[in-house]
């Protein structure tokens, strides 16, 4: 969850890069013919410019570009994390999860599943909460302090995070146990397991969405809600009936990231359950983590990273598509 | 005009209720962290149940996480390194991403094509995809466990090249000109022109690489192993997990320490994150 931001850039920037290249690409030969009068632009080539790139290229080359390459190559080997590669195996190590008999298989598919379970919580609620707090905020004074109070948790790491609800959740003595008057072992059963990982995670992260949304809000002309007002719509009204289809695609956004980030689940449950009760908790990125990290597969938890990364590729192009599609209408 | 008042009063009314929902709601998002303050403040025995304000508030648990040796956890060491990494990979970011930037916007080279390729492809990759090759490539360049380690991953941040593309598009062409004629280089108008110009956008960029990288926690988990080279995060993971899992006094106190420095940067860049978190939502 710590990669919230990241995700978060690069969404934005995908639609970035969408709206800005055929622009930037009519934008250039303008310019040129108003530097350089006679000379067909675009023909000079500047090869100083590929100097200014250059480190972007390297950085990419060595940290994403090689990576990437490497990672696949190792997936279709035996690689022990001590001892290194210890023969080759094919697809093996990809095959083997779609089988249903082997260990690795049970396990990626048990994981795959207890991720689900989290994404199908916390997206709908990162995305419903902040968009309710956001057109609140919007209504309510001050809403410059508001949206700091409420953005504040979200500065803080996932680890400091895990370890104050981890604290809070206790069930001898725990404030939240204090705070309801209840005695629920909160983060050793469930379900309250995904309860208190949840509550966690929206608490920590809401404040991000409703940043986004809040602005969202903002673009919209002021006269739009007052218009409202006088039409006699009420405030319900004109939540469901103007801020929500206004922020669609701002939405959309958000419901991307949210989707990204949850799919990348990590730091709490690896702090405040240990991935337990059982093995209840355990996501994806954990059962990676297990596999390279602590059987010291590498190859073959490589291949299961792998198969996730296509997995939510997948789940986050057919949020794209289903989220155009509405929004053309 | 009867129903004047009547109505006045009503939008009064409404206008309320909306700020006691607010404020509800924002006391539920500031009330764990003012319970942390309090057990950070308690005697280790009292610190889960000692509530907001602590019946015997001491500082007793910080001093136990400053004198560091004292109960086996370097956290002075800890901040040094994460403030180090983080400060490190946000100029090395700017700087990069700035460059790269202008480039793009700037400049028609062979290749242009081929690069905005790249940046693209790279903002569809999945980390958990490139975190296992990515530590074996480090091992095998003997540079796990070191700040390189650290630091070098994050300079591969396509966010930014895109972030200050679209910044440097809408500088005026007049201004390079004016340059140009005076005899400037092309390092020289991005040093004089551009950067200045894209200061708020690169600032940005600065504060947000910062945060990542301060609260980021795979990938330092992984890349170091040693204590001395554990980032805070790592750091409190670590600590949480082993030696004090049942010392919440220690616990507290530590979390509370590591989130200072994010703190500090909230009250003084809070204006630059939130914009730089809203332009996410709005371009395109």
């Amino acid at each position: 969850m710590s990669r919230l931001a990241l995700a978060a850039g690069r969404v934005a920037a995908q639609r970035a890069a969408a709206a800005a290249r055929p622009v930037g690409g009519r934008a250039r030969p303008a310019r040129g013919r108003g530097v350089r009068p006679g000379r067909r632009p675009g023909r000079r080539r500047e090869w100083g410019g590929l100097l200014f790139v250059l480190p972007y290229v390297a950085a990419f080359a060595a940290f994403a570009g090689f990576p990437i390459g490497y990672g696949f190559y190792i997936s279709l080997h035996h690689w022990n994390g001590i001892v290194g590669d210890q023969g080759f195996v094919g697809l093996s190590q990809y095959t083997q999860l779609f089988r249903a008999n082997t260990l690795p298989a049970h396990d990626f598919w048990a994981a795959m599943r207890n991720t689900l379970i989290f994404v199908a919580i916390s997206v709908p609620a990162l995305w419903a909460i902040p968009a309710v707090l956001a057109y609140l905020i919007y209504l309510a004074p001050a809403p410059g302090f508001f949206r700091s109070v409420y953005f504040f948790p979200t500065v803080f790491s996932a680890t400091a995070v895990g370890s104050l609800w981890t604290v809070l959740f206790a069930t001898q003595g725990g404030a939240v146990n204090g705070f309801f008057h209840v005695n629920v072992a909160w983060l050793t059963s469930q379900p309250w397991a995904w309860i208190a990982l949840d509550a966690a995670t929206v608490w920590w992260t809401l404040g991000f969405n409703l940043v986004i949304m809040y602005a969202g809000l903002t673009q919209l002309p002021g006269a739009t809600f007052e218009a409202a007002a006088i039409d006699g719509a009420g405030k319900i009204r004109a939540f469901f009936k103007i801020a929500l289809p206004q922020l669609r695609s701002v939405s959309l956004v958000v419901i991307v990231i949210a989707t990204i980030a949850s799919f990348n689940l990590f730091a709490q449950p690896y702090l405040m359950t240990g991935g337990g009760p059982g093995s209840s908790t355990t996501t994806l990125t954990m059962d990676i983590y297990n596999q390279a990290f602590s059987l010291l597969h590498m190859g073959s938890g490589t291949a299961m990273a792998f198969i996730m990364g296509a997995i939510l590729a997948l789940v986050v192009s057919v949020e794209y598509v289903f989220g155009a599609r509405r929004w053309r209408q | 005009m009867t129903t004047q008042p009547g109505r006045t009063w009503r939008r009064a009314r409404k206008r309320l209720a909306v700020t006691v929902a607010v404020s509800v709601g924002a006391a539920a998002m500031v009330l764990p962290l003012l319970w942390l303050l309090g057990a950070a403040f308690s005697p280790s025995q009292q610190a889960l149940t000692g509530g907001l304000l602590p019946g015997h508030p001491t500082l007793k648990n910080f001093s136990v996480l400053a004198s560091g040796s004292a109960s086996g956890v370097p956290v002075w060491r800890w901040l040094l390194n994460s403030i180090l990494v983080s400060t490190a990979a946000s100029v090395l970011v700017m700087v990069i991403d700035s460059l790269a930037a202008y480039g793009l916007a700037r400049t028609r080279f062979p290749g242009r094509r081929l690069v905005f390729a790249l940046v693209m492809a790279s903002l569809v990759v999945p980390f958990i995809a490139t975190l296992i090759p990515l530590y074996l490539e480090f091992d095998n360049l003997r540079l796990l466990d070191s700040y390189g380690a650290l630091i070098l991953p994050y300079t591969a941040n396509a966010f930014g090249v895109f972030l200050l593309f679209q910044f440097f598009r809408q500088v005026p062409v007049e201004l390079e000109q004016a340059a140009k004629l005076d005899g400037a280089g092309r390092l020289r108008i991005w040093w004089r022109i551009f950067v200045p110009i894209g200061a708020p956008a690169i600032a940005t960029l600065g504060i947000l690489t910062f945060m990542n990288v301060y609260n980021d926690f795979f990938w330092p988990l992984v890349a170091t192993s040693s204590l001395n080279m554990r980032t805070i995060t790592v750091g409190i993971a670590v600590t949480s997990i082993s030696t004090y899992s049942t010392d919440y006094g220690l616990l507290t106190a530590l979390t509370v320490f590591s989130a200072i420095p994010m703190v500090i940067a909230f009250i003084f860049a809070q204006r630059r994150l939130v914009a730089g978190i809203s332009m996410t939502g709005l371009q395109g």
